[in-house]
């Protein structure tokens, strides 16, 4: 009897987590053979149908061509904006978090409090001051107008802050002072080597943060040369004549094009992630144990 | 020549908690000193102001001739050991040990061959390369000794470097460090809770409590002559015995419980102004290994002991000696953090209820729990004490 509820359960799970697994993994699949279809056999094929090689290279090869291979350059922007937002925002965030857990000094709660409030502010709200603001001091169509406001990143300071003060006991970095490190040796010799878990979990929140970001450079930037990949995404599904019958002017995408660039626009954060994972799983465990 | 001072040396932290009160204590050059307490006495606060990783609220520090009051800590020319090692888990065990060095940019070769030396000494040649985090306790004890002694500082702190360690490794660590600290000849402040440790490692030990230094001096006169009821407890495991008593007319008697002692003259004349206290409350004291069993006859000295009776509770055998508690109808008399919570004191026994006493005796002693036995001591071996004040009655 007992034997026969455990089978019972499992295939219960098993079914269950199947269930789950098609519902999320179907349209990646779908979306990986888009490419190598027609726009025809796409919308009425089967569709687990694989097509050819040859469809799947000339997509490839409008896709890149388009515009005077404006794929290219939108990924080119996509990496110098979230890198350079990245780089700031590792810059300010760490020694932030530092300094919240480790320094006494006057407004100190308050600061944590508004770095906490500003991290569950949904960034979208900000984005229309922070046009205003860039606006004012002809910043808007520049790069900088995107990469500053990515390089805000309390997420960052609010990990960096629970890390140095759960992962970092007050008597190692008093054993650095002791041992001879003048106030930035001791940030720079022992606080910052073992913030490398926190490093590469920050990296990655705002590596996909700022890569994904669709509606602030589509605010900011003007310019269809300036475009990151989601702004130029959108551009492709204005010349799409499925999605936007009324196109005329443009060279006309079609579907499985579109589709390259869909998976052109997610491939970074993919690699980034199997890259990152191991560090990632270290980062979310720190805390948890006292070294 | 590098003694280091305190002066009136007091800490307030900032919610207004005074965790040491004006501390006196001089340390001289090469001499290693137990500061010890119980828990939460300010040990620890008292050697962070001398390493400098707390501010001074008023007082004064010097290490040699130096004030060191607002010198910062890597200025001091000071070691530290913490007692959770605070290792650079970053970093390999010679990293850690060089870490000072190179901090004062000495040169790459000498680095190599100083910490080569040091982990030698140590035995840590063999982790050198590893992390404090692929280390056992011991060794991680002793890579944090390494980096203190590398440094050849003008003082070595430590804080209860021993306290993580079992038992067996704490024994033997500690004539490790002591052996390592007369070598060196390096003034040093050891922070400790055990009392054993305390006796057996200092040149002299310092005796605090709740932020006040109670007294300072070698550690036999500390067990022979305590200033107050407090150290006579605190040092010595078991811990001393100490019963309420008071004093009969003339201070020629005894009264304890129900017990009657009479007192022989010497008493008095070696402490005359006992006599004020005559008709009066007193605390007395007796360590546990000054009792014995009393034989049928009196012994040669029979006029310089007295007795008395107790009931056997329990009876523990230490294999070199047995433990004999017994109860008497005198109230015990316990000061206040008496006593460490640390293990190695409740396996010594002193596990003792309120109202009960030990005594320490040869294991071929003949008693039975339930007895009721006569237990006799020396009168030279007693100690009084003011009641009211808890000061030790010496003369
Ligand atoms: N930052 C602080 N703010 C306020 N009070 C403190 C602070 N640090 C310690 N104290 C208090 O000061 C007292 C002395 O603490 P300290 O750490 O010096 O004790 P200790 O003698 O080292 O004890 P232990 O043997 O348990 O290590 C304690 O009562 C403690 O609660
Ligand atoms: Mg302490």
């Amino acid at each position: 009897m007992r034997l026969f509820n455990r089978i019972w359960s499992r295939t219960f799970a098993y079914v269950v987590l199947l269930g789950f697994t098609a519902f999320f993994v179907v349209p990646v699949i779908w979306l990986l053979l888009s490419p190598t279809k027609t726009d025809h056999e796409l919308v009425v094929g089967n569709p687990f149908a694989i097509g050819t090689l040859h469809n799947l290279s000339h997509a490839i090869h409008v896709m890149f061509t388009f515009e005077d291979y404006a794929l290219l350059n939108w990924l080119k922007n996509s990496a110098i904006y979230s890198f350079g937002g990245i780089v700031i925002a590792l810059a300010c965030s760490i020694p932030a978090g530092y300094g919240l857990a480790h320094t006494q000094f006057i407004g100190r709660r308050t600061l944590l409090g508004v770095t906490l409030f500003v991290m569950i502010m949904p960034a979208t709200a900000l984005v229309l001051p922070l046009f205003l603001e860039a606006n004012a001091v002809h910043a808007v169509g520049t790069p900088w107008s995107v990469i500053l406001p990515f390089s805000f990143f309390p997420f960052g300071v609010y990990l960096a802050y629970i890390f140095y003060s759960s992962s970092v006991p007050k008597d190692l970095l008093a054993a650095a002072r002791i041992d001879g490190c003048n106030e930035w040796n001791v940030f720079r010799r022992v606080a910052l080597p073992l913030a490398r878990p926190i490093i590469a979990l920050v990296t990655f929140f705002a590596f996909v943060a700022n890569w994904n970001n669709f509606f602030l450079p589509f605010v900011m930037l003007p310019n269809s040369t300036n475009y990151p990949l989601p702004v130029g995404l959108q551009d492709l599904l204005a010349a799409t004549p499925a999605f936007n019958p009324g196109q005329g002017g443009q060279v006309p995408i079609y579907r499985p094009e579109l589709a390259i660039a869909t998976i052109v626009a997610m491939a970074p954060v993919l690699i980034v992630f199997l890259f990152a994972q191991r560090s990632l799983v270290s980062g979310m465990l720190a805390g948890a144990t006292k070294e | 020549m590098c003694p280091v001072t305190l002066e009136k040396l007091t800490k307030v932290y900032p919610n207004g908690y005074e965790a040491v009160h004006e501390f006196d204590l001089e340390v001289a050059d090469g001499e290693f000193m137990v500061l010890v307490g119980p828990s939460g006495c300010g040990k620890t606060t008292a050697m962070r102001m001398v390493a400098g990783l707390e501010q001074i609220s008023s007082g004064t520090l010097r290490i040699g001739d130096r004030i060191m009051n607002d010198v910062s800590p890597r200025d001091r020319d000071i070691a530290m050991v913490f007692q959770n090692y605070a290792l650079y888990p970053h970093m390999t065990v010679g990293e850690n040990i060089g870490f000072a060095l190179k901090m004062k940019h000495t040169p790459k070769q000498e680095i190599v061959n100083k910490v080569r030396d040091t982990a030698e000494i140590l035995g840590l040649t063999e982790w050198i390369d590893r992390k404090p985090g692929q280390l056992s306790g011991g060794q991680r004890q002793r890579v944090a000794m390494g980096r203190a002694i590398v440094r050849e500082p003008k003082v070595f702190l430590m804080d209860e470097p021993l306290s993580n360690l079992d038992a067996k490794l704490r024994v033997q660590m500690r004539a490790e460090v002591a052996r390592i600290q007369r070598r060196l000849g390096v003034a040093t402040i050891y922070v400790t809770h055990d009392q054993v440790e305390a006796m057996t490692m200092g040149d002299r030990v310092a005796v605090m409590r709740a932020g006040v230094l109670l007294q300072c001096d070698k550690p036999q006169r500390i067990y022979d002559s305590p200033v107050n009821i407090f150290v006579a407890g605190f040092m010595g495991s078991p811990s001393m015995n100490l019963f309420e008593a008071s004093l009969g007319e003339g201070a020629r008697s005894l009264r304890l419980g129900s017990q009657e002692i009479v007192l022989p003259a010497s008493v008095l004349a070696a402490r005359p102004s006992l006599v004020k206290y005559a008709n009066n409350e007193i605390v007395i004291g007796v360590r546990p290994e000054s009792l014995a069993m009393a034989g049928p006859k009196r012994s040669a000295s029979g006029n310089e002991t007295v007795q008395f009776e107790g009931d056997v509770d329990l009876i523990e055998a230490l294999g070199s000696e047995i433990l004999v508690h017994f109860s008497t109808d005198a109230h015990r008399v316990e000061a206040e953090g008496m006593y460490s919570d640390d293990a190695e004191g409740l396996e010594a026994g002193s596990i003792t209820r309120p109202g009960d006493g030990v005594a320490r005796m040869a294991p071929d002693t003949q008693v039975t729990i339930g007895s009721r036995i006569k237990l006799q001591m020396n009168t030279k071996r007693l100690y009084f004490f003011d009641a009211v004040t808890g000061l030790s009655i010496e003369e």
